[in-house]
């Protein structure tokens, strides 16, 4: 290298030599011909051309030039940083930001929207949309031509008893094929083998590499030990790698799917889940799809009874990745979009402080460039310090990318999936790396462009900073102006995003929430199989819970709303006739204690609420329906004394009530999609088990009313419930708010990050448009000195410099608006109880942006209105 | 400015190779001498520009069609020579005839013109 390098120069030094033997001949020959010493140089040097320049065009012929050039580029560029600090701390700090904060999110997109599934051949693995029950999945994986078809719950969970405390585990229950058709192996022992999920074959569990170690101590002895799951003896078989975090990065344990077509309820009616598969090798999505449509009619043959006929019709076959990250895509992808925007903001202002400070070197470049060097390799020497620039910010982002990726992960759903597995690494390096550059060359381009076309003569004659500067002051308010469009389409986004957030915190979600902590109670299934064992526990444990300090009220129910949990009862209505093509009612059964209506403050409209008497081994069937059931399946009619059933039982129940529609599948929509209405039954014996026939559910959530906060709760709950049994693990104790808090955790996140984001672009477009208007008086100086000499008052000029920055503000805010009004339509899925170009939003946004321009320009102005006529004339 | 020479050599680039290569025929030359010999070989109409000469130069040199060796000149200068080799020696004949072809070519089409145009 060293030894390069010495070549190198020799060869400069002879260029030099060659070039000067040649200017001294030619001298020589004039002087033979008479004419003076001087004059026969000067006339040799003309004749020769620019030395400099012919260096330069022959230099090139050697080859490997470029990479000289451009360490010559980027020494000098370091020098010039060096040499301005100031400068250099605004333009990197401004890149950090940008850079650090687009490398945060690209590492969360590429971690969950890009990287394959870590499953070997990931693109042959596929995912049926919509659920269906167990009974449908056998009769696709026994019967498709193209895919070997796997079936796994959602999480489950699981009491795990024995040695310490009972502990509730979030499991899922998957086909005995499903570890071998993802290609997962086990990190210790076996997987499943085909049949376990046979009743009778199926007391197995494989445990997370994680259970493993907290809860077994890293037993190297687990295989083949029995542990007992919901008071079932199960063997352990397997211990799965660390990183196998699938389906859901809290699985903690898998257990065969109980395949049971004895369990007619649990079989076909109850237990739906999400079916995926791989395709055989040779077939095309298309020829899955085609084979899912001839699947179709051979499921629906072998229900029991008749199903829907538009029910799975619009099933498809997606990628297994798609199915994965689902909804989470949009978010992303949005966050993505607004990074990118404050990216180019950053870039905006860093281009616009480079062309401020281009105008101040016009005559160094004009004299370089006089000095032979062209006007590419002037851009060029432009483009590389921007670059060094750019590269340094993102050297410095990448180290704030650490710090805003754990920021992200803790503002991000935690249920996001495959968050967990997202970290900074080569990928997002090699991004970085790139946008960098590439962000150095966007900004550095545009002043480059503008001084290398630069007016010799002019520039070197005036000596001063006028030459040219018309041209980029034209161009930097161009920035500017784009700069102001952008952070207002951000606000704007902003702004409707935490409209959206409060307008759904405050929808009233049909229940009163205040003073409410709730907490779940999950003996083991088996428990309530013994008639009456159920209901003693609940009775005895809601007196108990009573008489505690500071409790008023207490009551229970077998699923809370917004907590994910419900029974789905595909049922009969009486006097409804299911039109053609319709699916029959398909009800949300909430299965309560007489209280919970009180205790929840849920209104009771019309007929009787729940009393004791309803719960007792003789009583009458009765239920409660939402309002909105009684208008969809008794429209103008008193709904009291008609009755409903469960497609496979005979008995009909009752409505003796009904109450309040409330929020109970999110903060948005009062029940999914697939379900057609509510039910409320009285927690006994005749609760509507959704796996069969009658029987109280054993797992229930409790809802008290109490003044106290629900952590100092928790220790009193737990032992009123194991002096009751020592069994009975209580979990998710929280306030009723914490649910709907965590019901709107996602577009929580979504907005507090645009805010983070439009708070950033606020602040760098006010500095923006600070510097511009600071630059353009430092420039009008001499002309404010004037005005200010033929009598113009200092508050006309102040209005005249506000103005200024006023007129590039509205300009951008205008632009922004109407850029706004089409890129927030992108958004409109993230939006709730607000439209995308809502009004007042953007009347707001716009008020706000003028003021943050105004007030930006308003400093300069200060300035420009103490200029002193004298001085200001005196300047040149 | 730089326009000027890179037009320039991207105008001569073959022709000029070729009358560079021709002057060396002679003997060993210094790139002043070339350009010298060129002017007056062409009755003072070809002026070769530096700027197009000692990029044309290096770059047969770095083809390998010339070599360069340090000198001392009568004036007891010292100075950069470059003579023909024997791959150059080669390149100038194909490109000799190529230029043969090429004039030719170009004359019985002015040829054919004129003849046309007399008719």
């Amino acid at each position: 290298m060293r030894f390069a390098f010495w070549r190198r120069k020799q060869r400069h030094e002879q260029l030099e030599e060659e070039i000067r033997s040649h200017l001294e001949m030619a001298a020589r020959e004039r002087v033979d011909r008479g004419e003076s010493r001087g004059q026969a140089e000067s006339a040799a040097r003309r004749e020769f051309g620019n030395v400099a320049l012919v260096k330069d065009v022959t230099r090139r012929q050697w080859g490997w030039i470029w990479l000289e050039e451009l360490l010559q580029d980027l020494r000098y560029g370091a020098r010039t940083l060096r040499k301005n600090p100031c400068f250099t701390a605004v333009a990197v700090l401004t890149l950090v930001l940008g850079i650090g904060a687009n490398t945060a999110i690209f590492s969360i997109v590429d971690g969950v929207l890009l990287r394959p599934l870590p499953f070997p051949q990931p693109n042959r693995l596929v995912a049926l949309t919509y659920y269906y029950p167990k009974g449908a999945f056998v009769v696709m994986r026994d019967q498709s031509r193209t895919m070997d078809v796997v079936a796994n719950t959602d999480s489950t969970e699981f009491n795990l008893t024995g040695a310490d405390l009972p502990v509730r585990l979030t499991g899922t229950s998957v086909s005995a094929n499903w570890f071998a058709v993802l290609g997962a192996q086990a990190a210790m022992g076996r997987t499943f083998r085909d049949a376990e999920d046979r009743p009778g074959k199926d007391d197995l569990v494989i445990l997370s590499h994680s259970l493993w170690q907290r809860r077994f101590s890293s037993d190297p002895n687990i295989v083949g030990r029995s542990v007992i799951l919901e008071g079932i003896s199960r063997q352990v078989v397997g211990v799965m790698p660390a990183d196998f975090r699938f389906p859901s990065p809290k699985t903690e344990l898998w257990v065969p799917l109980d395949l049971d077509p004895r369990k007619t309820g649990d079989y076909w009616g109850s237990s739906y889940m999400p079916v995926s598969a791989r395709l055989r090798p040779g077939t095309t999505l298309e020829q899955a799809r085609a084979d899912l449509t001839q699947l179709r009619p051979k499921v629906l043959a072998a229900f029991g009874w008749r199903m829907p006929d538009d029910i799975w019709v619009k099933s498809s076959v997606i990628s297994l990745q798609e199915a994965i990250v689902g909804d989470v895509r949009t978010s992303l992808l949005i966050l993505l979009g607004a990074v990118g925007l404050l990216l180019l903001i950053a870039c905006a202002n860093v281009a616009n402080l480079l062309l401020a400070r281009a105008a101040g070197r016009q005559r160094e470049i004009a004299l370089r460039s006089a000095l032979g060097a062209g006007r590419w390799r002037i851009a060029r020497q432009l483009v590389s310090e921007s670059v060094l620039l750019s590269v340094l910010g993102g050297a410095l982002g990448l180290g704030t990318a650490g710090y805003g990726l754990s920021i992200l992960k803790a503002t991000l759903p935690a249920d996001m999936p495959r968050l967990a597995n997202v970290s900074v690494d080569t990928r997002v390096l090699v991004f970085t790396a790139l946008l960098s550059i590439l962000t150095g060359i966007l900004f550095g381009l545009v002043p480059a462009a503008g001084a290398s076309r630069v007016d010799l003569t002019k520039s070197l004659k005036t000596g001063g900073d006028r030459g040219g500067a018309s041209g980029n002051s034209r161009l930097s308010r161009t920035l500017v102006i784009c700069e102001v469009a952008v952070a207002t389409v951000l606000v704007i986004a902003a702004g409707l995003l935490v409209k959206s957030l409060w307008n759904l915190s405050n929808t009233n979600p049909g229940f009163r929430p205040e003073y409410i902590v709730t907490a779940r109670i999950t003996p083991n299934e088996s428990f309530c199989e013994a008639a009456g064992r159920c209901q003693t526990f609940y009775n005895d444990l809601l007196v108990r819970v009573r008489t505690l300090p500071e409790v008023k009220d207490a009551a229970a129910v077998n699923g809370l709303p917004l907590s994910g949990i419900w029974a789905t009862i595909p049922s009969d209505v009486e006097g409804y006739a299911v039109p053609a093509g319709a699916h029959v009612p398909m009800l949300l059964e909430r299965v309560v204690t007489p209280d919970y209506l009180r205790v929840m403050g849920i209104p009771l409209l019309q007929g009787r609420s729940f009393t004791e008497a309803d719960t007792a081994e003789n009583a009458q069937r009765v239920a409660l329906i939402s309002k909105s059931t009684a208008e969809r399946y008794w429209p103008g009619k008193n709904p009291i004394g008609e009755h409903f059933k469960p497609r496979w039982m005979s008995q009909w129940w009752t409505v003796v009530g009904v109450v309040g529609d409330m929020r109970e599948f999110s903060m948005t929509r009062n029940l999914a999609d697939w379900l057609d209405g509510a039910i409320y039954t009285p927690y006994g014996p005749h609760a509507i088990n959704d796996s069969g026939p009658e029987r109280p559910p054993a797992e229930l959530t409790l809802v008290i009313r109490t003044s106290q906060a629900a952590s100092q709760f928790a220790g009193d709950l737990q032992s009123v419930v194991s002096q009751l049994n020592g069994d009975v693990p209580v979990t998710q104790i929280e306030t009723l708010h914490g649910w709907i808090s965590e019901a709107v955790a996602g577009p929580r996140s979504t907005a507090s990050l645009f805010s983070i984001f439009a708070a950033l672009a606020l602040v760098l477009g006010a500095v923006g448009v600070y510097g511009v208007i600071s630059y353009s008086v430092a420039q009008r100086t001499r002309e404010i000195g004037i005005r200010m000499a033929l009598g113009a008052r200092r508050e006309e000029v102040l209005f005249l410099v506000v103005g200024q920055g006023a007129k590039l503000a509205a300009a951008g805010v205008a632009i922004g608006l109407a850029g706004a009004l089409l890129l927030t339509r992108l958004m409109d899925s993230l939006l709730y109880g607000v439209g995308a170009s809502d009004l007042k939003t953007y009347a707001a946004v716009g008020i706000l942006l003028m003021l943050v321009a105004t007030a930006a320009s308003y400093i300069p102005a200060r300035r420009a209105m103490r200029v002193d006529p004298i001085v200001a004339l005196r300047y040149e | 400015m730089a326009n000027r020479y890179q037009n320039r050599i991207e105008l001569l680039q073959g022709t000029l190779d070729l009358l560079i290569l021709q002057t060396l025929r002679w003997g060993a030359q210094h790139g002043y001498g070339i350009s010298q010999a060129i002017r007056a070989n062409s009755g003072d109409i070809l002026q070769v520009d530096t700027g197009s000469l000692y990029p044309a130069l290096h770059r047969l040199e770095r083809q390998k069609w010339i070599a360069a060796d340090w000198k001392v000149s009568e004036n007891k200068q010292r100075v950069r020579v470059y003579r023909l080799t024997n791959a150059g020696k080669k390149h100038l004949v194909s490109e000799r005839s190529r230029w043969a072809q090429l004039s030719d070519a170009i004359a019985g089409v002015l040829e054919s013109a004129k003849k046309e145009s007399e008719a």
